[in-house]
């Protein structure tokens, strides 16, 4: 807004953990390890859920950035995919493949933006220089919802179908692993202990709740009421 | 005074100014006009306004008046990204209007202004150079319009500070007055409000003026 003169729960603990893992330390040259293991991931009713949408990720020490850009299409008033990790001061472009508008947007402390409403056929891109947990939301559709994960370092993977996941390179140390979905009830962890060379096996689970309720970029509720998928 | 800050991409914006100048001149001039108009964004950095202005006015113990003055369109551009990451502390923009004045049918009024602002932490600090000139066939009056002011953001979107503001006639067909005075911002939501209050410091008893945007 102008003026002329003018994460809830688990969420936030993610945001402070990963703000601390930025200042730990720089990753050294060395060959690193590997991280391998698998994610249960359960409904917050007990049933099992596939874990394709969960990103794995080690906190600890910082690597610089590939200068890669990721990228959240709208398309079917969604946006694909909805949940993605890059490394700090990377940049995401979100491209508008439906035909009509979308106000692409985030309200998360660590990157507030807003992109205006832009037509199918156009892309806009934003670079990320802080470490934490994004929401991102249409201010047109309520029912769009994605995540971006800013990471310290480049140590982070999706799981496959089967709940598989493989980080390489990680350096040797101790470290923090990390499991994260939307709609996570909260965040999942285990200590790792990372040697050169070798490989080294966690296993997680991970239990996920019904999508929470968010407001558009005035604050507000969205004409109509919320629509979630 | 005009800020920075420009409507996002296709955002639209209903502005709403109200602006008083009490006892101006020898000639004890009163003045109240009304500024009111729609924003469209155009770009993340252009937008447009389409105002209208009403104006009462009275001239010593004369009858008063109050008339559709004038209507235009102006152009505002931001010359660097809005972008709260990528926009840098010090932010210039320019704009640009051109009005038609209802009751001189022949006039032609331009203005144009360039603002500058600067952010460190709770502070915002603007000055604005602007000028008006109304142009007839035979006759031609220009104006500068300097402004500046400080805010601190005290809490949340609510800020206070003070500003200055003035009109120079560049000619003997106008005069000129300045005030200086303290001033309140506060945004909430898709709306927004400024006030100033601007006591007499040349030529004039009292400037208050009064803002308000409501966002699309």
């Amino acid at each position: 807004m102008r003026s002329p003169f003018a994460m809830c729960g688990g969420r936030a603990g993610l945001a402070g953990l990963l703000v601390l893992a930025a200042v730990a330390g720089m990753a050294s040259a060395d060959p690193g390890g590997r991280v391998t293991g698998t994610i249960t991931v359960t409904e917050s009713d007990g049933k099992p859920a596939n874990a394709t949408d969960v990103i794995v990720y080690v906190v600890g020490f910082v690597e610089p950035a590939d200068d890669q850009v990721a990228t959240i299409t709208q398309k079917g008033r969604k946006f694909v995919p909805d949940l993605v990790a890059i490394t700090v001061n990377e940049s995401v472009s979100f491209p508008n493949n439906d035909s009509f508008l979308h106000n692409v947007f985030s309200q998360s402390g660590p990157r507030k933006f807003d992109l205006g409403s832009f037509k199918g056929g156009e892309t806009k891109a934003r670079r990320f220089p802080e470490t934490g947990v994004v929401d991102v939301y249409c201010n047109i559709h309520p029912e769009m919802a994605a995540t971006i994960l800013v990471l310290p370092n480049r140590r982070h993977a999706r799981a496959d179908d089967s709940g598989h996941f493989v980080l390489e390179g990680v350096p040797a140390g101790d470290w923090r692993v990390f499991a994260y979905t939307r709609r996570a009830t909260k965040p999942t962890s285990a200590k790792v202990s990372v040697k050169a060379g070798a490989e080294t096996t966690v296993d997680l689970s991970i239990v996920r709740g019904a999508e929470p309720a968010h407001l558009n970029k005035y604050g507000e509720k969205y004409h109509g009421g919320q629509v979630y998928k | 005074m005009y800020g920075t800050e420009v409507m996002p991409e296709r955002g639209v914006e209903l502005q709403t100014w109200i602006l008083e100048e009490d006892n101006k001149y020898d000639t004890q001039v009163k003045e109240s006009s009304i500024w009111w108009g729609p924003l469209i964004g155009v770009t993340d950095q252009l937008e447009l306004a389409l105002p209208f202005e009403l104006e009462w006015d009275q001239v010593g113990g004369d009858k008063a008046s109050f008339t559709f003055k004038r209507f235009g369109i102006e152009a505002r551009y931001r010359m660097v990204s809005q972008d709260p990451v990528e926009a840098p502390a010090l932010v210039p923009l320019v704009r640009l209007a051109i009005k038609r004045d209802v009751t001189v049918r022949d006039d032609v009024r331009v203005e144009g202004d360039v603002v500058a602002s600067y952010e460190t932490g709770a502070v915002h600090a603007l000055v604005d150079l602007g000028f008006v000139s109304d142009i007839t066939p035979h006759t031609h009056h220009t104006e500068m319009r300097p402004s500046g002011g400080v805010s601190i953001r005290v809490a949340g979107e609510l800020r206070l500070g003070a500003e200055l503001y003035a009109e120079l006639s560049l000619d003997s067909r106008g005069e000129s007055w300045a005030a200086v005075g303290p001033n309140v911002a506060w945004t909430h939501g898709r709306f927004w409000f400024s006030g100033a209050f601007g006591i007499g410091i040349y030529h004039i008893n009292a400037a208050p003026r009064v803002m308000w945007g409501i966002a699309f």
